[in-house]
């Protein structure tokens, strides 16, 4: 299998009221292409953290992480941010879509940073998004007028514009109801099928049961990895998946 | 918990909410300045006048004066409450020498040695008190205090070929006349004995023939009296109206100028604020709705937010006049220098306070206004969006998915823009308001500067001018001349002109003096603005404000009294002049060398101007000889220079608020929009991208200011320098523009500054990271 993205000995430390607090300590993580990576572990463990480390959104305290070969800290941040505008997509929580820009407009804001594409195609590509996903009904709207869900969904196809290698998301069920939660895990699925390397930070079983690998953290350690292999069929392995899930986490004192 | 939300909001906004009190500051300092010295110029100048015992009508005249005959007239008069004559001698600059080596050639002044008078029109010291001279000792105008920083014990040399005589400055003179700079005579004073031994040694003598009258509101009366009366009046003559408008004129003018600066500041003030109230209401939207949804009035929200507006305004302007009382001294030191100080009036100290607090009571009426849009917000809408659902502007035709050719940054500046244009009209306005104190006075420097000036000021164009003013044999000299020229091959052609003092019926069918142009008028023609030059012995052409206060035009008869008879002249133009008051005329007359105030000579040259103006000043005493160029430097000379001074600070000021006002913006503009900033970074947009964004914002403003504020400034510009020259007497003026200057390096020098403190001002945007999205 080919590797995507590396970290090495990876460690940040925050300073608060003068005192140190370590919240990744030498972290070592390799993901191959066509993961789908969740990490899990308790509020406060360092996932998110990781996140953003290895996404080159945050700056490590020290180690390395190596992406498609090249080691983030030597890059500029003009790199960095092209790197992450080009190669990885992001998902949020908070969703953060831009709020003066109309929904169609947010999805293709990446394409049009990235400057080289054909604008109609990237229309195209966004419309075609859109309709896969599920939310072509919105495309004239503005994002004052769509509901959490269909905005979690549109910030995913704003993830995906620009056809990333990686696609991050932190907590991305996180501030949805349940049957939002699961359309937007379908997603995430299928994207992961046709090839994008997924990478998800959540605390919710039902998410991380859709994942290949489980990675469990706890006070900035990677304390346990569980492989589930390949989710074939959404429907059938799901419950099966879960229930393994949470045993091995119930081992693990979560 | 409204003292938690009001010092929320100060320190959030602790920048811009800083500056609006400085402004605020400022802006009450300058209106308390201001206004005090306005009130006590007022004070001053008449305290000076009561001091001085003004004359109410003085009339110069040189040559010689019959004592007895104008006593006698003066105690038949009814209007003269005291009469005197004074006797001037007038000395040329190249003889003086104040405390330098260096002559007084290039003087503009007329200046006389006079002594002491000795019943009224007194010449005071710094003290307001009576001066009194011993021999040897001298006391100089205040005017050559300031200029030259004299002080007592500095000497005055006096000299020519053949006489010499050194004086001690001893005091200044304080001189109700003829203090101000605007007046081209000044006073120095020197003893009696002294006075006898120059007379007839140097310089020549001229009379000042004054009248104290016994109600000071008949003067017009007075001078038409005087004027007919048949007693000399070889000279001018000034009456208390224009002392009083003189002394005021410079202290008035600026004073004027710092009441505009402060209601220019007072301008920004409450953009910055309306902004700052613009950007709370769009942060607070939610917390707003919410206020209103569990119940609390829109008027006691208002209140909230009021209370701090309040605060702001009153701190800000009892904080300028704090620094005020301190500085007064400053703002009356040019006032209490030349005309004194007068008993403090109660007024003094009460009206600065006033206008200071008006300052206040603007700002907080404004806020008043803006805030009642509180009333608009609909608490569900508020809740349940969080944002401010309405915009400016229809969002779907100006998408990022319709833009096909414009860079992508560059369309989203240029959308924010549209979108927002409510918060950038603070820029816009300020960048207007820049664009127009930029572009005006340099195109009326331009306007001055250039050659064709020349046509607003009633002379017409030539290679060469002559001036000559009177002096003993000046007849014989002109003539001299004429013939000199008639002979010389270099000359194609000469035309001679004398203008002398006429009296003219007007409106009210009262004697008005007048200065009328005789000779031939058809070479050396003038623009008119109307009509054409008088070609007949019963033409006549008339200035702009001659035409305008007698209430002539076209075709309309005037009658002018030629030899102690009228005569009636018929109208023929109009033309455009701003020296010599403005008041003038020309006639086809035969010369009037008895009335002859001076005489002019036009040359056309077919050789080097330069070198014929070297011969003609060897060959010709006592004449002054310069080219037109020459001509518009000396008389505008001064002009020019203040008004290249005031362009250049009007650049530097405008440059300061440009920077001001755009790194105040943009500084807040980013703190507002920090989350979206973060938003845009997290997925991968780079820092120059977003820089990009901003630069386009203020650009965009910027230029579209620029068109509105260059258009505005030539429209309005030239109206208002026609306001202007219209009272000096030339009502059409047309804006010369210098393209490069106006066009090209204004915009340029205002685009480098906007985009240096753009960058300057965004550069926190490196800063802003994911965790300023929850700020959201």
């Amino acid at each position: 299998m080919r590797e995507i993205l590396k970290a090495e000995n990876l460690s940040k430390d925050y300073l608060i009221n003068k005192k140190k607090f370590n919240v990744l300590r030498n972290i070592n993580i390799s993901i191959n292409v066509g993961d789908f990576v969740s990490v899990m572990g308790p509020s406060g463990s360092g996932k998110s953290t990781l996140l953003y480390n290895v996404s080159g959104m945050d700056k490590m305290s020290s180690g390395e992480v190596v992406f498609q070969g090249e080691k983030l800290s030597e890059l500029s941040e003009k790199k960095l941010s092209g790197l992450r505008l080009k190669k990885m997509g992001f998902v949020f929580q908070q969703i953060n879509l831009l709020n003066n820009l109309g929904i169609l407009d947010n999805i293709i804001f990446p394409a049009q940073m990235e400057g080289s594409q054909d604008r109609k195609k990237v229309k195209q590509r966004a419309v075609a998004l859109m309709k896969k996903i599920g939310i072509i009904e919105l495309a004239e709207n503005e994002i004052t007028q769509a509901s959490g869900g269909q905005l979690q969904r549109a910030a995913i196809c704003r993830a995906l514009i620009n056809e990333p290698e990686i696609l991050f998301a932190d907590e991305p069920t996180g501030a949805l109801n349940s049957k939002s939660a699961k359309e937007v895990m379908d997603v995430f699925h299928t994207i992961n099928k046709e090839g994008t390397t997924v990478m998800i930070v959540t605390h919710d079983i039902r998410v991380a049961s859709h994942s290949s690998r489980v990675i469990f953290m706890k006070d900035g350690n990677i304390i346990g990895e569980k492989v589930l292999g390949e989710l074939k069929d959404l429907d059938i392995e799901l419950k099966d998946r879960e229930g393994k899930l949470s045993k091995w986490l119930l081992d693990l004192g979560f | 918990m409204i003292l938690k939300i009001l010092k929320h909001d100060l320190l959030k906004k602790k920048i811009i909410t800083f500056a609006v009190f400085i402004f605020i500051m400022l802006s009450a300092f300058l209106m308390a300045g201001g206004s005090n010295m306005l009130i006590t110029l007022n004070d001053s100048v008449d305290y000076l006048f009561e001091k001085a015992l003004l004359p109410h009508f003085v009339q110069y005249h040189s040559g010689s004066i019959d004592q007895v005959m104008i006593q006698n007239w003066s105690q038949r008069n009814e209007n003269v409450k005291r009469q005197q004559n004074s006797e001037m001698i007038n000395i040329p600059g190249s003889k003086i020498f104040i405390n330098s080596q260096q002559a007084e050639v290039d003087t503009v002044m007329d200046l006389s040695f006079v002594r002491q008078n000795e019943s009224f029109d007194f010449l005071l010291n710094l003290n307001n008190q009576i001066i009194s001279i011993d021999q040897g000792e001298i006391a100089v105008p205040i005017y050559y205090r300031q200029r030259r920083n004299l002080v007592p014990g500095d000497n005055v040399v006096i000299k020519n070929e053949q006489f010499e005589m050194n004086f001690i400055i001893k005091e200044f003179v304080r001189d109700a006349q003829m203090n101000p700079s605007v007046i081209s005579s000044k006073r120095f004073v020197v003893n009696n004995t002294d006075f006898e031994k120059m007379k007839n040694q140097i310089g020549k003598t001229e009379y000042l023939i004054s009248f104290q009258l016994n109600d000071p509101a008949r003067i017009s009366e007075f001078t038409n009296q005087y004027s007919q009366s048949g007693l000399p009046q070889k000279g001018p003559a000034v009456d208390y109206k224009i002392f009083k408008l003189f002394n005021s004129l410079t202290d008035g003018l600026i004073a004027a100028v710092v009441i505009l600066i402060s209601l220019l500041l007072n301008i920004i003030a409450l953009l910055c604020l309306r902004f700052i109230i613009l950007l709370t209401i769009e942060e607070d939207y939610k917390e707003i709705g919410v206020m209103k949804g569990i119940g609390i009035a829109a008027s006691d929200i208002r209140k909230i937010y009021l209370s701090k507006y309040i605060f702001i305004a009153l701190t800000g302007t009892i904080g300028g006049f704090l620094i005020y009382l301190p500085a007064r001294k400053l703002f009356l030191k040019n006032i209490i220098l030349f005309t004194g100080e007068a008993p403090k009036s109660i007024l003094q100290l009460i009206l600065p306070l006033l206008t200071a607090l008006t300052i206040a009571a603007v700002v907080i009426v404004f806020s008043i206004i803006i805030l009642r849009r509180f009333n608009k917000i609909s608490p569900v809408e508020a809740i349940r969006l969080g944002i401010n659902a309405k915009s400016y502007f229809n969002k779907n035709s100006f998408s990022l998915s319709k833009n096909n050719f414009l860079n992508a940054n560059v369309f989203l500046g240029l959308r924010d823009v549209l979108m927002r244009f409510k918060l950038f009209i603070i820029l816009f306005v300020v960048f207007i308001l820049t664009t127009f104190i930029i572009i005006v006075p340099l195109n009326f420097l331009n306007t001055i500067k250039s050659s064709e000036f020349v046509r607003y000021m009633g002379i017409a164009e030539s290679d060469i001018i002559m001036d000559l003013r009177y002096t003993e044999g000046i007849q014989d000299r002109f003539e001299q001349i004429k013939t000199y020229l008639a002979n010389d091959p270099d000359v194609l052609e000469q035309g001679a002109f004398v203008t002398s003092r006429y009296r003219i019926i007007n409106q009210e069918g009262l004697v008005e003096n007048i200065y009328i142009q005789t000779g031939d008028f058809s070479k050396f023609n003038v623009d008119y603005l109307a009509g054409q030059s008088p070609a007949q012995a019963n033409e006549i052409a008339l200035s702009y404000l001659s035409s305008s206060e007698l209430n002539k035009n076209i075709g309309d008869k005037v009658q002018i009294i030629i030899e102690e008879e009228r005569r009636e002249m018929i109208v023929t133009g109009i033309y455009q002049d701003i020296t010599n008051g403005g008041r003038s005329a020309k006639a086809n007359l035969p010369a009037d060398y008895q009335n002859a105030s001076w005489y002019n000579i036009y040359i056309n040259l077919n050789s080097d101007i330069a070198e014929k103006i070297n011969e003609y000043e060897a060959l010709f005493d006592n004449t002054k000889i310069i080219d037109q160029e020459g001509y518009l430097a000396q008389t505008l000379g001064d002009t020019i220079e203040q008004l290249n001074i005031l362009t250049i600070a009007a650049i530097i000021i405008a440059g300061v608020v440009i920077f001001l006002i755009t790194s105040l913006f943009l500084k807040t503009l980013i703190a507002r929009d920090k989350a979206q900033i973060a938003i845009m970074k997290s997925i991968g947009t780079s820092i120059e991208a977003i820089k990009i964004q901003y630069i386009t914002k203020a650009l965009f403003v910027l230029i579209f200011a620029i068109f509105i504020g260059t258009i505005t400034a030539n429209i309005l510009g030239e109206q208002l320098l026609t306001i202007i020259l219209s009272f000096l007497g030339a009502s059409r003026i047309e804006i010369i523009i210098n393209p490069i200057r106006s066009y090209l390096l204004s915009p340029l020098i205002m685009i480098l500054i906007v985009v240096s403190t753009t960058l300057l001002s965004i550069n926190s945007i490196k800063k802003i990271s994911l965790a300023d999205i929850k700020v959201e």
